[in-house]
């Protein structure tokens, strides 16, 4: 027992080598640490900053906070409206895909017959396909369709968009959850549609919450969609406001910055409150992909 | 008589129940083609439609607005084949994708055996690194557009202050540069998605192996290269390819920090795209650069996980 605690002793923590790692290791951690953290100072800083300041004091915290910045970009860039545009459109996507992804899921992961091992392929492929490739026709049918800016087209195309992703996890998810719950069901005569909603689908909950981080961080955060589809005054989402408030402001980086400050709150916001639901869901989205 | 029956009575049941069974087969066909229904309909109308029209209308001159177009077979892939700009995008799209996917995974790789070594306990620092990635690509693109301006931006006063002048540089402004500022910059933003990755699979191996290891006194190094790697190899996997589709679609950053420039030094396949559609009502020729472009990131990705899945199965 003895020797066996002098060895460990020996051969971890006095070991010169072992110390000189773990201080590498400490100082990589702190480097990157300040990377993130210096821009994200920068950015606040620079928000709280009067035109006069930033140009005597371009690298210190603010001497006095200008908290105007903020309402005149909140004003100035219609922040309240695409505010509004981005939660809506964000919020009735992630229920589409909910719904109608968990909906696809489920006899595709329960009926392995060929047929539907085939539509499965269908939906999936669309995961390595580029957006891209099918922008032109898109922008064409959007215009036929006369669902350029409007809410229903651009949360139509992100749902499409996202889908192929929220079929796969669910259709995975819903293989691993065992038959015999439903199987009863059945039996008793419930519907196939009231045995999915009532018995299978609070099973899924993992999933779903796996579907709602990825489907809200991928459609809040989008540029490029309504930059194509959402030109109009009051259709458009915070990316888009701010893109086109930059073009007004070019050089006015303190009402710039507080813009976009405005319009990262509310995600980062809820990464913080629910982060290790984030976490989980961003590993196992991409673990199973 | 009661005998007969009594063997009958399985036959009989079977025999009602055949109709009965098929009865169910379809309204379960037709429950299954309800649950399909949306699904399928929106998926096939805005994802699959418009992709087979683009291998149609990459063949046309169509400008998207006139309503005759004309057939013009492979003159948009000739015209493309012979266009220098459209090599210098692709030069820039491969350069960017190489970067980013040898920094960014390498830095969350690096991140990841740390955070989950001795630093385990720190938890908030995960949560730290993750911030970025939850910005949209646009207001990254604005902070490191102010961070790396030539004049008052942050990072050449910052060098100045600190005695370094002789390292400012027109960080976005110089033609040799530039890349490897947007690599940077989307490295930064992404990195802590790599590093979430590369921990879920860090914490799926056993620590058992690292104690035999360890006690048949192998160096940190081995310790990495013959356990830790192998079997994290579903995470590299997965974060190379990520990176990989991710960076050759690259639009948002770029298209924000320098719009393709100076010159064309900056100008990604997607910017390109986007260019001739819709600066230029280019519209048959812009799908033949997406066309280019999707077989690409499709080939590359290929090859990808076939070189890297081999990996997993050689364990």
């Amino acid at each position: 027992m003895q020797t066996r605690l002098v060895l460990k002793k020996s051969a971890m923590p006095l070991n010169p080598g072992f110390l000189a790692s773990r201080g590498l290791a400490l100082l990589i951690v702190l480097f990157w640490s300040a990377l993130v953290v210096i821009p994200l100072v920068v950015l606040l800083s620079v928000a709280l900053k009067s035109p006069v300041e930033m140009l005597n004091n371009p690298l210190g915290w603010p001497a006095q906070f200008v908290w105007s910045n903020f309402a005149d970009a909140w004003n100035n860039a219609s922040l309240g409206q695409a505010l509004f545009n981005s939660v809506l459109i964000t919020g009735v996507t992630l229920l589409g895909l909910i719904l109608f992804g968990a909906m696809a899921a489920y006899p595709l992961a329960r009926f392995t017959g060929p047929w539907s091992q085939r539509v499965y392929i269908y939906f999936v492929a669309g995961l390595i396909v580029p957006i891209q490739l099918g922008l032109f026709p898109l922008y064409k049918e959007m215009h036929d369709l006369q669902l350029i800016n409007t809410y229903q087209g651009v949360i139509l195309l992100y749902i499409a968009v996202n889908l192929p992703f929220v079929i796969f996890l669910y259709t995975g998810f819903i293989k691993t959850v065992p038959r015999e719950l439903e199987e009863a069901a059945l039996l008793d005569g419930a519907s196939p549609m009231q045995t999915f909603w009532l018995i299978v689908f609070p099973l899924l909950t993992p999933v779903t919450a796996t579907v709602a981080i990825t489907g809200a961080l991928s459609t809040w955060n989008d540029f490029f969609i309504p930059l194509i589809f959402l030109q109009r005054d009051g259709m458009q989402t915070l990316p888009l406001a701010i893109f086109n408030f930059v073009g007004q402001y070019n050089n006015n980086w303190s009402l710039i910055f507080a813009s976009v400050i405005i319009s990262s709150l509310p995600l980062v916001v809820i990464f913080l409150v629910l982060q290790r639901y984030f976490i989980k869901g961003i590993a196992a989205g991409a673990l199973r992909g | 008589m009661e005998q007969t029956t009594i063997v009958i009575e399985p036959l009989d049941k079977r025999e009602e129940t055949a109709p009965r069974q098929r009865k169910f087969r379809l309204r379960q066909l037709r429950a299954q083609g309800l649950f399909l229904l949306p699904a399928l309909v929106i998926f096939t109308a805005f994802v699959v439609y418009p992709i087979l029209a683009s291998l149609y209308y990459s063949l046309t001159d169509w400008d998207g607005l006139a309503p005759d177009l004309h057939f013009v077979g492979l003159a948009n892939f000739q015209q493309l084949v012979s266009d220098p700009t459209v090599l210098t995008d692709l030069k820039n799209t491969l350069v960017f994708a190489a970067g980013v996917m040898v920094l960014q995974n390498g830095i969350a790789l690096l991140l990841a055996i740390i955070l989950d070594g001795f630093l385990r306990r720190l938890a908030f620092l995960r949560v730290l690194f993750l911030i970025p990635a939850m910005l949209s690509a646009l207001a990254i693109g604005y902070i490191w557009s102010y961070i790396y301006a030539p004049q008052f931006g942050f990072l050449n006063t910052f060098l100045s202050k600190i005695g370094l002048s002789a390292w400012q540089q027109d960080w976005l402004g110089n033609a040799h540069l530039v890349l490897f500022s947007l690599i940077f910059t989307n490295s930064w933003e992404f990195m802590g998605f790599g590093m979430v990755i590369f921990l879920a699979g860090l914490q799926a191996v056993p620590a058992e192996l690292y104690e035999a290891a360890n006690i048949d006194g192998t160096s940190g190094w081995q310790r990495f290269r013959y356990i830790t790697f192998p079997l994290i190899a579903p995470a590299v996997t997965v974060n190379v390819v990520l990176t990989l589709i991710g960076s050759m679609k690259v639009f948002d950053l770029i298209f924000v920090m320098t719009n393709g420039g100076p010159g064309d030094a900056s100008e990604s396949l997607a910017i390109r795209l986007y260019k001739e559609a819709f600066t230029q009502n280019h519209f048959g020729y812009g799908t033949a650069v997406g066309i280019v472009m999707s077989v690409l990131i499709l080939g590359l990705s290929m090859i990808n996980l076939r070189f890297l899945r081999k990996r997993e199965v050689e364990l």
